[in-house]
């Protein structure tokens, strides 16, 4: 446990620059996984309605009339 | 001078006097703590003399981890509210500037798609978009080599063909003169491409000023060809 976090202490906060740039590192990291994970919650309760998943329908049907 | 350098060393003096008593009073405090430490009584006496004051032992509060550890969750505790501004503050600006961008409606009407196999070769059409005519020919070879053999860095506007053009025989441009806004007339002038009627410029089959008032060459719009047989222009 003192080893680990001493090892965090001298990677990551020892330096100001290398802290701060953990910071805004870590926030592009994590501003992509919370769009990630947030459409997912919103496509898995919306699953059916939305016209990327309904598409394939009318796009078939759009082809039949060409033809 | 003299008597600065007097007080001074009178100054220095009583610090030096003061220094001994205040040393001995340090001392018996960091005894005393560490007496009170080691058999973590519940309480101690004020290290100075003939004072009553009875000062608790605060070491039921003390952290037990090691001051490293406490730090590191301090530090992370700051990171981490740093952290989630710069996330907040981020997507604000960036509602603020797409809610200032144009709408996928207003987008969709700002282009035009041209199916290009309706014109044939050597032909020009006309077309409306955002309220401008665009010039689209369909240029022969011939014309794409008399395009490309221009001295043009000797031209009003210099530019070359290349420059100009995403398909060599597809030429897109705006129809609208540069030097006062008519709309030229196609396959006129000097140069086999457009002539303007209101004061004469000419245009090559670039369209680029050759001769006349106008100063820069016919502006061309943003296009794309999404397929081989398709164009937009937008």
């Amino acid at each position: 446990m003192a080893g680990l976090t001493s090892a965090i202490y001298s990677t990551f906060i020892h330096r100001n620059a290398v802290y701060l740039s953990t910071i805004f590192l870590g926030a592009f990291a994590f501003e992509i996984g919370y769009d990630v994970a947030s459409n997912k919650i919103w496509d898995a309760m919306n699953r059916g309605r939305q016209w990327k998943d309904i598409k394939a329908r009318y796009m078939q049907a759009e082809e039949e009339d060409d033809e | 001078m003299s008597l600065a350098s007097a007080s001074s060393s009178l100054l220095r003096s009583c610090a030096r006097q003061q220094v001994p008593a205040a040393r001995a009073a340090l001392a018996s405090c960091q005894q005393q703590r560490g007496v009170a430490d080691a058999s973590s009584k519940a309480t101690f006496a004020s290290p100075f003399d003939n004072s009553t004051t009875k000062i608790p032992n605060f070491g039921k509060y003390a952290s037990s981890k090691s001051p490293r550890s406490n730090q590191v969750f301090s530090y992370f505790v700051a990171g981490a509210m740093g952290l989630g501004s710069a996330v907040g503050a981020k997507a604000t600006v960036q509602d603020f500037l797409v809610n200032m961008s144009a709408s996928a409606d207003v987008l969709a009407q700002a282009k035009v798609e041209i199916a290009l196999d309706s014109i044939p070769e050597g032909k020009n059409v006309i077309i409306k978009w955002r309220g401008k005519p665009v010039f689209i020919r369909h240029r022969t070879s011939g014309e794409i080599d008399e395009a490309r053999a221009t001295n043009w860095e000797s031209l009003r506007d210099p530019q070359s063909d290349e420059d100009r053009v995403q398909k060599p025989e597809w030429l897109v441009m705006l129809g609208v003169c540069t030097h006062l806004g008519c709309v030229p007339i196609g396959e006129a002038g000097d140069f086999g491409g457009w002539f303007c009627p209101c004061h004469g410029s000419h245009y090559d089959i670039s369209g680029r000023i050759r001769k006349g008032p106008a100063p820069l060459n016919l502006e061309v719009p943003a296009y794309n060809f999404p397929t081989e047989e398709t164009l937009v222009i937008g």
